[in-house]
């Protein structure tokens, strides 16, 4: 075999590799570029937003729904037909725990603003509407309006605060100040449709269905046996 | 016989299948866990009666039941996003974290190229304190649907409890247009150097339009000082300044922008002109035609002017007055811009009728002031009813720094 001959092979075996190097280079380049320069951020304690329905409110002015992260400080808004509750959880440091702090259920046209830290203070200053605030133990809960604090929860024992104020009236401290008991956020009642209840608007639906479904099982021949006239 | 008991057969599969949807469907809209379990009970194969149940379950709040329900519907249909974004959320809200990470994990494999995917994940490890990790995702999110980017900005404001510097660190703007709305947050935070120092590096989207818009936002956030420097074409013009004081120039009625400059009210109930007939100085003055009512005096002619926090400042004028009858005078008082309260006012105008005078007033500015406004008052003097009849000339505005010749009496 001549020299020519023995390196032919080699060629094509470098150029095949070289080849492959280039597609794998090409593949490298095109993944998306995600840069991950750590940014030094204090731990902190955050709420997680749980919208009725999912229906969005406003946080800080911006259109949010469940699953939206809350930090302190931030101005929630409901409208009419809308409420929410913000479940507030985080390492706190009074005892140095993982848990919960509590929740702010607002109700619909309220207008709130929460601040808490990793101490385990959970503020609800009321600009308007109605919100409920539940601490845990070891956490401390607080109603206010821009005039001042309301009321605040025992640490020992946590508990459940109800504000309803409407700027121009005096504000409703107390159980049940907003809107009788449960959760007021929660979603409403099964009403069923066009207000029927439960079992009624079931019936009309399978009737409806049965109805429907009758021509299937019951052809024209046998629905009408003596047939079509002339 | 055998094809019709298989039509038979297979239409009874379809209704089956129709009458458990449309019960799903039902059970949605009135919250009912007793037609969801009759649906899944009809149609036990079927995702959309056990998403159906598992939502029912969620508003109820009984997540633990509705957990099981998206589960399984999430086995049944396992390349649908917005199940297992579903089943993440009602995970979450049990306290299990990791499992709720993993179900956001599938939702982004089976969507990613969506934005609801990454930014429901991110929120959920920025709870889960990986803000670096959060923020990979809320990035990602915003780059693909714009209308995410306030709120992640929002996120990085809030993340760094004010800080400028992090908050941009955790955004990683790459667009002018993420940089301008970043600059009009700031504003709006009242961080005027950082607002103004953002804008500056913007490369194409430093129009005048997004320039007057940043100065509105600036003002909003009482950034006076910044919000003259954003303003000011000519760069000689240094603050304290009352522009256009001789008058000049011409003076927009009815100018929409509320920035620099003179603003006259465009429901004054004083005759506003620019008159070239009267002048002390230059060529022309200010004419105050009044007759009659006079309630508002601030709301007739106004400026704000950009100023030094604990200054005190000298404001001179010349005014001439022709038939002013009234039982209170009017007169130029000035009040800190931001906390809306009176720094000082002048003499009142000379009645019935004088020539050009020279009038001047000293004030001192709040630890906090960064602009005043300069406008009418009137000094009442338990006159009420209290008309106001003839006219009056206003020219040669000038205010000057004079503490250090102050302090030094």
């Amino acid at each position: 075999m001549s020299l020519k001959r023995r390196n032919g092979p080699r060629a094509i075996a470098a150029l095949i590799l070289f080849s492959i190097a280039q597609v794998g280079l090409q593949v490298g380049l095109a993944e998306p570029t995600i840069t991950t320069t750590a940014t030094t951020v204090l731990p902190q304690v955050i709420g997680r937003l749980t919208t009725r329905n999912n229906q969005p409110i406003q946080v800080n002015g911006l259109s949010a729904t469940t699953g939206a992260s809350i930090l302190s400080g931030a101005t929630l808004e409901t409208g009419a037909d809308q409420s929410a509750i913000v479940k507030i959880s985080g390492v706190l440091r009074r005892p140095l725990v993982t848990g919960t702090v509590g929740a702010v259920e607002i109700a619909p046209n309220s207008k709130v603003v929460l601040t808490f830290d990793e101490q385990g203070n959970l503020k609800a200053l009321v600009m308007f509407g109605c919100v409920k605030v539940s601490a845990e133990r070891n956490a401390t809960g607080e109603v206010a309006i821009e005039q001042g604090s309301l009321a605040k929860t025992d640490p020992a024992s946590g508990g459940d605060l109800e504000l309803r104020y409407d700027p121009g009236s005096a504000p409703a401290v107390g159980p049940g100040a907003c809107k009788g008991p449960g959760p007021i956020y929660a979603a409403g009642s099964s009403g069923g449709l066009f207000g029927l209840g439960v079992p009624a608007t079931i019936a009309v639906v399978a009737a409806g269905t049965a109805a429907g479904l009758t021509p299937l099982f019951f052809p024209d021949d046998q629905v009408n046996p003596s047939g079509p006239s002339n | 016989m055998l094809g019709i008991a298989c039509c038979l057969l297979l239409m009874q599969s379809a209704a089956r299948f129709g009458y458990a949807r449309l019960l799903g469907k039902y059970a949605v809209a009135v919250n009912s866990i007793q037609a969801a379990d009759e649906a899944v009970a009809l149609a036990p194969g079927d995702p959309e009666v056990h998403r159906a149940r598992g939502r029912v379950l969620s508003r109820l709040q009984m997540p633990g039941e509705a957990r099981n329900s998206f589960e399984i519907a999430s086995r049944l249909r396992y390349r649908d996003d917005f199940l297992w974004l579903e089943l993440g959320r009602t995970r979450e809200e049990l306290g299990d974290t990791s499992a709720a990470l993993a179900a956001f994990d599938q939702a982004v494999r089976y969507a990613p190229y969506y934005a609801h995917t990454y930014w429901q994940r991110g929120n959920l490890k920025l709870r889960m304190g990986q803000y670096n990790e959060a923020f990979v995702d809320l990035r990602a999110a915003a780059a693909s649907r714009k209308s995410y980017v306030p709120s992640l900005i929002d996120l990085a404001w809030g993340l760094s409890r004010g800080d400028g510097k992090v908050a941009e660190q955790l955004i990683q703007i790459s667009t002018d247009q993420d940089r301008y709305a970043f600059a009009r947050f700031l504003a709006q935070k009242g961080k005027g150097k950082e607002s103004v120092g953002q804008f500056r590096l913007l490369v194409r989207d430093r129009s005048d339009e997004n320039r007057r818009e940043l100065i509105r936002d600036l003002i909003a956030g009482k950034a006076f000082r910044e919000a003259f420097e954003l303003w000011r074409t000519d760069s000689s013009l240094k603050p304290p300044v009352i522009l256009n004081g001789g008058f000049e120039e011409a003076i927009e009625l009815e100018s929409p922008d509320s920035t620099f400059g003179w603003f006259v009210f465009a429901k004054s109930e004083a005759k506003v002109v620019r008159d070239e007939s009267e002048k002390l100085s230059g060529r022309a003055s200010l004419l105050l035609g009044l007759n009659g009512n006079w309630k508002g005096p601030a709301q007739t002619i106004s400026q704000t002017i950009a100023v030094e926090p604990d200054r005190r400042y000298r404001i001179s004028f010349a005014v001439k007055t022709k038939d002013l009858v009234t039982g209170g005078p009017p007169a130029i008082a000035v009040k800190d811009r931001g906390a809306d309260e009176g720094l000082g006012q002048s003499q009142a105008f000379p009645t019935p009728s004088s020539d050009w005078q020279r009038i001047q007033f000293e004030f001192s500015t709040r630890p906090g002031t960064q602009a005043i406004v300069l406008e009418f008052t009137r000094v009442a003097n338990g006159c009420s009813p209290c008309p106001i009849f003839g006219e009056l000339w206003l020219d040669d505005f000038v205010i000057e720094d004079v503490t250090t010749v102050n302090s030094q009496r």
